[in-house]
């Protein structure tokens, strides 16, 4: 990328003046986001974590540390958490790609009504989402009924309770987070590119991988950066729709944090899986750059720096590209002496016919929990069942006739609203310091900022209890807003910084050019485009925090209600059709919310 | 940070002098918290939340703050409450006074001195005296007995042939169907045992023969279909018959059986355990605490909870207030209870860290 140094600057010189300042007045965006996870996360963290420093009396041991590899139960594990996020984050790259693809180059109009869909598994509760998928794909499941039924096997098919079923209900949960991240990214990027690239005489497939897909790879490497640490996380649904072997580390913490209350080792493994991350976090930056996040293309970036990794890494990228243009290339030649080309007709038909296919594939493969939870909330069975037996509005009559599923839907709202603008106004800054300044120890800074989704939930939950215990807060909602904040952090500056990277600063020098103040372009210049990237951001953040439960549960002290906590309540003894009626509620109001903004949107643009 | 305080009870004045902060804290911050004044007689109870919730309200709290005067709050706590109690007690945050515990539980907090005696100076009062010895302790009063018991779907094979004891479960061959077990070395050791030919009976199985059970497992485990991960799970395995035979806590099965699975439940072999009352270490109302616990003791109060949930009171006099056909499902119903063998927690209190890492080093291998 151009430095800042040549670039026309706004009037006033005011920049001019300030680049001979201190350096610190160019970085004071990236600290209150620092600051704020200094207070509520680093700070009670450690007092947590530093527990598994000392042995029983307070003095310094490493003992907690050595037990990690007297047996091999710890780094197996981890290295079954690194396997499952790995594949998590490869088959959602690879499926959510055509989607985002498809998102971005479809009318604005279609495109909404695209997003729906994909979003469809974000607004059913996790838990209501892992059973909905033990139902479909159980023994006697829709799924294997059907297979069976049309004769294409003869005994139902093993699709959960394995490293399958792991991987289906995880993509499922994580895909929309990379399809929406990479959509932000591809919505930007001109057409007219890959067309002139066309008008030069490349076919789809070479256009296609040398000039768009590397103009993607921000939102790739973003998108797959918040799927990864997000799957380190999970635990819930790889327990329930995994095998014997499909252990993940967070269970273990967890059973020394509640189990057996030993919190010094549980230190120590959430330690040893923050360590680890961070290597991989390093080794990437290394091979390919954070700096696809942070402002240059992975080749750039590569032949800037030294090293031979760097360089080797920067050379992978570009071969990689090149050799799948070439092979597209190829495939295209074969195809037409397989099927002369007739020179009167577009050739772009028959991708694009691929494209949709694939992509509405994938799309279904979203949305059909949903179709699941749907006629399911109407059941008369007190279990989610297959097919749903009879009619009855009985679960929907529960949950009105209840107070505190509208009261804890209300409360979650709320928290989930402030939680997301807190981490926008602190989260939007950090990103576009970190994007658009250099500075030495900027990939620390980057770990630092996203380290919270690494730590797992219950340790941020119990260090938050102890410092909100001091202040106060406990069993406030100001209290768990803050908590919520620390999580949407990392999700709002890994988006926004794929969205800013992305950004034509041209269009900034355009308009300073004009005489437009610093402010104007930001306001009709800027914040115009990266506008649907910044929504993307906030509703993540929204998401973290209308589904999250560990902290809830500990900063309330199960005073108050949230939604994942009734949810929760409701399925202590079993997951009934309630939380399906729940889950259709909100399914019809997110669906109002997105067709009236809509709606509302079409109106601006036509005023 | 936390040692230094073990057991330390907190005193008074710091405490009111906390409560006062969090309260003009929650004042200038606009939002309720809990605070409670001196003369407030007021205790909050953690309770599993569910259907525990209704039952616990028409047992207990209600009645028991219309009696005493002392208004009785229960909240949900998570899932394994533990944590959150260590935290509120090394914080002297006490926003729950008590809690009800499993066994195995209070067993882990009663190892870090976190918990108050249940029983005042003077000695139990009536209702307490008449819970039996193996089902009270220092540091706690069992509210309900729950049992691990083995189910199977009578519309398989296994309906016209019953598995009847552990031998049977491990008998693939002979007893045929879709399998699942706990992914917790709880009951599972205990269950390997049994089927390894060890006599029902506490005595004879603990101290677990860990090399033993293992060896055991080792012969079922290519056998095992699914393993399960928590109690919501195997209702649902039970309800739409993804499996055939399994073990899961009595309550969980009978939610299925309510709804209408045609599963049966085998009390024969099972495993016994319960939940009881405790009280946090160094709490502001721990006489009030006890006095709710008195009162949570009482046969009739206790026989209150039983249409909610299906675990069995632990005061053998809530039986005359119980209906029979409810009755038949409880697992203090001494017909059952004879045949069930009670779990050793203090056992697994000392070993549960070192086998729950074997066991999930096995389940690896």
């Amino acid at each position: 990328m151009t430095t800042s140094a040549r670039l026309p600057e706004p009037p006033g010189g005011r920049a001019a003046a300030r680049r001979r300042g201190p350096a610190w007045l160019r970085f004071w965006p990236i600290a209150p986001a620092v600051v704020f996870l200094v207070f509520f996360f680093v700070y009670p963290a450690t007092l947590l974590l530093g527990l598994s420093a000392v042995d029983a009396e307070g003095a310094p041991t490493i003992e907690h540390y050595a037990r990690l590899f007297r047996s091999d139960l710890y780094v197996k594990v981890l290295l079954i958490t690194l396997k499952v996020a790995g594949w998590t984050t490869l088959l959602s790259l690879v499926a959510g790609y055509p989607v985002a693809y498809l998102l971005a180059t479809v009318r604005d109009n279609t495109r909404n009504m695209l997003i729906i869909w994909v979003l469809m598994p974000f607004w059913t509760s996790f838990l209501v989402r892992t059973f909905a998928w033990i139902v479909l794909l159980g023994r006697s499941g829709a799924v294997n009924d059907l297979l069976v039924a049309l004769g294409l096997v003869e005994y139902p098919v093993r699709m959960i309770y394995n490293f399958t079923g792991v991987m289906i209900g995880m993509v499922h949960a994580l895909m929309p987070l990379c399809v929406l991240t990479m959509l932000s990214v591809m919505i930007n990027i001109d057409t007219n590119l890959t067309r002139a690239a066309s008008t030069l005489g490349a076919r789809g497939g070479q256009a296609f991988w040398r000039v768009y897909f590397p103009l993607s790879v921000p939102g790739v490497a973003a998108g797959g950066l918040l799927v990864f640490i997000t799957a380190l996380g999970f635990f819930i649904t790889p327990a329930l729709l995994g095998g014997r072997k499909d252990t993940m580390i967070v269970q273990l913490i967890i059973f020394q944090i509640h189990e057996v209350l030993n919190w010094a080792f549980a230190g120590a493994i959430a330690l040893l899986l923050l360590v680890t991350v961070l290597a991989i976090f390093f080794l990437y930056d290394r091979l390919l750059g954070l700096s696809t996040l942070s402002g240059e293309t992975a080749a750039a970036g590569a032949a800037r720096r030294h090293g031979i990794i760097a360089r080797a890494g920067g050379r992978l990228g570009r071969l990689f590209t090149a050799g799948m243009g070439n092979l597209c290339e190829a495939a295209a030649r074969l195809f037409d002496r397989l099927r002369p080309h007739r020179a009167d007709r577009p050739r772009r038909g028959l991708s694009r016919g691929a494209l949709w296919v694939a992509g509405l594939l994938v799309v279904a493969f979203l949305a059909v929990p949903s179709f699941f939870v749907i006629p399911v909330s109407f059941t008369e069975e007190g279990f989610l069942n297959w097919p749903p037996k009879g009619f009855s509005l009985q679960w929907y009559e529960l949950v009105f006739a209840s107070a505190e599923w509208p009261k804890a839907a209300a409360r979650s709202l709320v928290v989930a609203v402030c939680a997301a603008s807190l981490g926008m106004l602190v989260g939007v800054p950090a990103a576009f310091v970190l994007v658009r300044q250099r500075f030495f120890g900027k990939t620390a800074v980057f770990a630092f900022l996203v380290s919270p989704i690494i730590i797992p939930n219950i340790i941020i939950a119990v260090s938050l209890f102890y410092l909100f215990s001091k202040l106060a807060l406990v069993g406030t909602i100001t209290g768990l807003v803050l908590g919520h904040t620390v999580l949407a952090i990392p999700y709002v500056v890994i988006t926004v910084m794929a969205l800013i990277k992305n950004y034509d600063r041209r269009l900034d020098q355009a308009a300073w050019t004009l005489g437009a103040s610093r402010l104007r372009t930001f306001l009709h210049v800027t914040f115009p485009i990266i506008r649907p990237g910044l929504i993307a951001a906030f509703m993540f953040a929204f998401i973290i925090s209308f589904d999250e439960l560990t902290i809830a549960l500990f900063v309330t002290g199960g005073d108050f209600t949230t939604l994942p906590k009734q949810m929760w309540d409701d399925a202590i003894m079993r997951v009934n059709p309630t939380l399906a009626a729940v889950a259709t509620l909100l399914l019809v109001f997110m669906s109002c919310v997105i067709v009236l903004s809509e709606i509302l949107r079409r109106r601006g643009a036509a005023r | 940070m936390t040692h230094s305080k073990r057991g330390r009870p907190v005193s008074r004045a710091s405490r009111r002098q906390f409560i006062k902060s969090a309260a003009a804290g929650a004042a200038i911050a606009g939002f309720p918290a809990i605070v409670r004044s001196a003369g407030d007689r007021k205790i909050v109870i953690r309770d599993p939340g569910g259907p525990f919730t209704p039952g616990f309200n028409a047992a207990f709290y209600e009645p028991f703050t219309k009696a005493s005067g002392i208004t009785a709050v229960g909240v949900q706590g998570p899932h394994e409450p533990t944590g959150m109690i260590r935290a509120m007690i090394e914080a002297e945050n006490y926003t729950w006074d008590m809690a009800l515990l499993s066994k195995a539980s209070h067993q882990s907090l009663v190892n870090i001195g976190y918990l108050e005696k249940v029983v005042p100076e003077g000695g139990p009062g009536p209702n307490v005296s008449r819970i039996p010895d193996n089902m009270r302790g220092e540091y706690i009063v069992g509210d309900d007995v729950y049992a691990t018991v083995m189910v199977h779907r009578a519309d398989t094979p296994l309906g016209k042939n019953p598995p009847q004891d552990w031998k049977d479960f491990w008998n693939t061959k002979d007893f045929p169907g879709v399998r699942s077990m706990h992914k917790h070395p709880f009951d599972t050791l205990e269950f390997a045992l049994l089927a390894d030919g060890v006599a029902p009976d506490s005595a004879a199985i603990y101290p677990i023969d860990a090399d033993r059970a293992f060896r055991k497992l080792d012969e079922i485990k290519p056998e095992v279909d699914i393993w399960w991960t928590g109690g919501a799970q195997t209702s649902q395995l039970i309800k739409t018959g993804e499996v055939d035979l399994l073990y899961t806590w009595n309550g969980r099965a009978q939610v299925a059986i309510d709804d209408g699975a045609p599963a049966v439940i085998n009390w024969n072999q099972a495993m016994w355990t319960f939940e009881g009352w405790c009280i946090l270490k160094g709490g502001p109302n721990v006489d009030l605490c006890r006095e709710f616990i008195e009162y949570a003791a009482g046969a009739e109060a206790q026989s209150r909870f039983t249409p909610h949930v299906a675990y069995g009171p632990t005061n053998a006099g809530a039986y005359q207030y119980i209906p029979e056909e409810r009755a038949k499902v409880l697992p203090t119903n001494p017909k059952y209870l004879s045949s069930m063998i009670e779990t050793d927690t203090d056992w697994w209190g000392k070993n549960k860290e070192a086998l729950g890492e074997r066991f999930n080093q096995w389940l690896l291998t």
